[in-house]
């Protein structure tokens, strides 16, 4: 499973990052989302999904497989 | 389509304003109607709705919207300046705004926040509005600014009058009282830059490393001296109000002090809940959206506080539920003004 996030629309709420800092933080200079490993372990799913559904402008996708 | 509704007519005594938009819904208004009060403007009701009006920033502008009309209004850098404009100041400011930032300024904050508590302390007691809620923004803009605390008083009065005074003649002046004093702030930062926000962007180039025009950078400090005052006094009442009479909140923020996913989560819940801005735009051009007629620079009004609790999106709005997985709530807004200082605002460090 890999999560994706459209750059063009994050808008740096950070809400990713609150609920899984584990692969989601954000830049120190316009404070958008990085992704640490955009191939995340199984057992961050629940966690990774949670983050995806708070994204407000709803900027994250998860893509099972392949990178997208 | 036209309802009599004046949005800044709250019955006193209504203990949450919320309610003078949740009255509209349960009437069962028009999910979009049109007002004739205040100058005249539409409101929507419907989350998806206001939603899609943050996005649509080339049909819905963000430039000159106050209601009633003010003319002319200062232009907010860069709040009031639609993309790609925008974009220049939002990428200027938004380093000094990230969590990252916001966290390296937290000693600073709890600093101000404790010389102003050490005011009351002795007396035991205090009106938390007025003596703390009202006063800890300005406090913060001074810390932003690098300005030395004796100056609370001096910037105190001026929030007061910009945001309480309705006589027009008055506002006028305030604003360039304002401005006077933020013209004399930056040539002082520009003498002696220190580690501050105002030196910061006195010294940002542009990328063909030109100055940016002053009267930008003036407008810039507007925006941040008034942005985040009102707000965030009434918002902190709400929130220190519900705590303060809810044991079982202070208990579960106690309970999750060492677990910052959740603790955020709960704290997101209480800024969902205790939205207070409704955000103005202004029609670009004459159209037909969403089966209504809209004609340019007709006012519309997009009420956070009733996006967030509508029952399509939030399961049990009305209730705060500090554990709320999902909440993807309207306070600081979506797309390209989405607030900047929401981070700064919701404590995220
Ligand atoms: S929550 Fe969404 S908009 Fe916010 S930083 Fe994460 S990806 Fe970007």
């Amino acid at each position: 499973m890999y999560v994706v996030a459209n750059m063009n629309i994050c808008q740096g709420h950070a809400r990713c990052e609150d609920i899984c800092p584990e692969i989601f933080s954000t830049d120190d200079n316009e404070g958008k989302v990085v992704i640490a490993q955009s191939e995340f372990p199984d057992d961050l799913l629940e966690k990774v999904r949670l983050a995806v559904r708070n994204c407000p402008e709803g900027a994250l996708r998860i893509v099972k497989g392949g990178k997208a | 389509m036209i309802v009599d509704f004046d949005f800044f007519d709250i019955p006193r005594g209504m203990s949450d304003p919320a309610e003078i938009w949740h009255g509209l819904v349960r009437k069962g208004v028009p999910p979009i109607f049109y007002t004739p009060r205040n100058g005249g403007h539409w409101v929507f009701l419907k989350y998806i709705d206001i939603v899609e009006g943050y996005r649509d920033h080339q049909l819905f502008s963000n430039h000159q919207t106050p209601i009633p009309p003010i003319e002319p209004f200062p232009v907010m850098q860069p709040q009031g300046v639609d993309p790609p404009d925008h974009n220049v100041f939002r990428k200027l400011l938004a380093p000094m705004f990230t969590p990252l930032a916001v966290r390296r300024m937290t000693e600073g904050l709890q600093h101000r926040a404790n010389t102003l508590i050490a005011g009351f302390a002795d007396a035991g007691g205090c009106d938390f509005i007025e003596d703390y809620a009202a006063k800890f923004p300005t406090a913060t803009f001074l810390d932003l600014f690098g300005l030395p605390e004796e100056r609370l008083p001096e910037f105190i009065a001026l929030a007061n009058i910009f945001f309480r005074s309705t006589d027009s003649q008055v506002r006028a002046m305030n604003v360039t009282d304002i401005y006077e004093v933020l013209d004399e702030m930056f040539r002082a930062k520009l003498r002696e830059p220190g580690h501050d926000i105002a030196s910061a962007i006195v010294a940002a180039r542009d990328e063909a490393g030109g100055r940016y025009p002053w009267q930008d950078i003036l407008n810039c400090g507007f925006l941040l001296f008034v942005a985040g005052l009102d707000t965030v006094t009434n918002t902190m009442a709400y929130v220190w109000r519900y705590l303060a009479t809810t044991p079982e909140a202070r208990a579960h923020f106690r309970g999750r002090l060492d677990d910052p996913a959740a603790f955020q989560i709960a704290i997101e819940e209480l800024m969902r809940i205790s939205a207070v801005s409704n955000i103005y735009r202004r029609v670009m051009r004459d159209c037909v959206y969403k089966g209504i007629q809209f004609r340019r620079n007709d006012r519309v009004v997009l009420p956070n506080m009733v996006a967030n609790r509508d029952p399509a999106i939030f399961d049990n709005p009305q209730a705060i539920n500090l554990d709320r997985k999902v909440n993807n709530h309207l306070t600081f807004g979506v797309g390209p003004h989405r607030c900047m200082g929401s981070h700064l605002a919701s404590g995220r460090s």
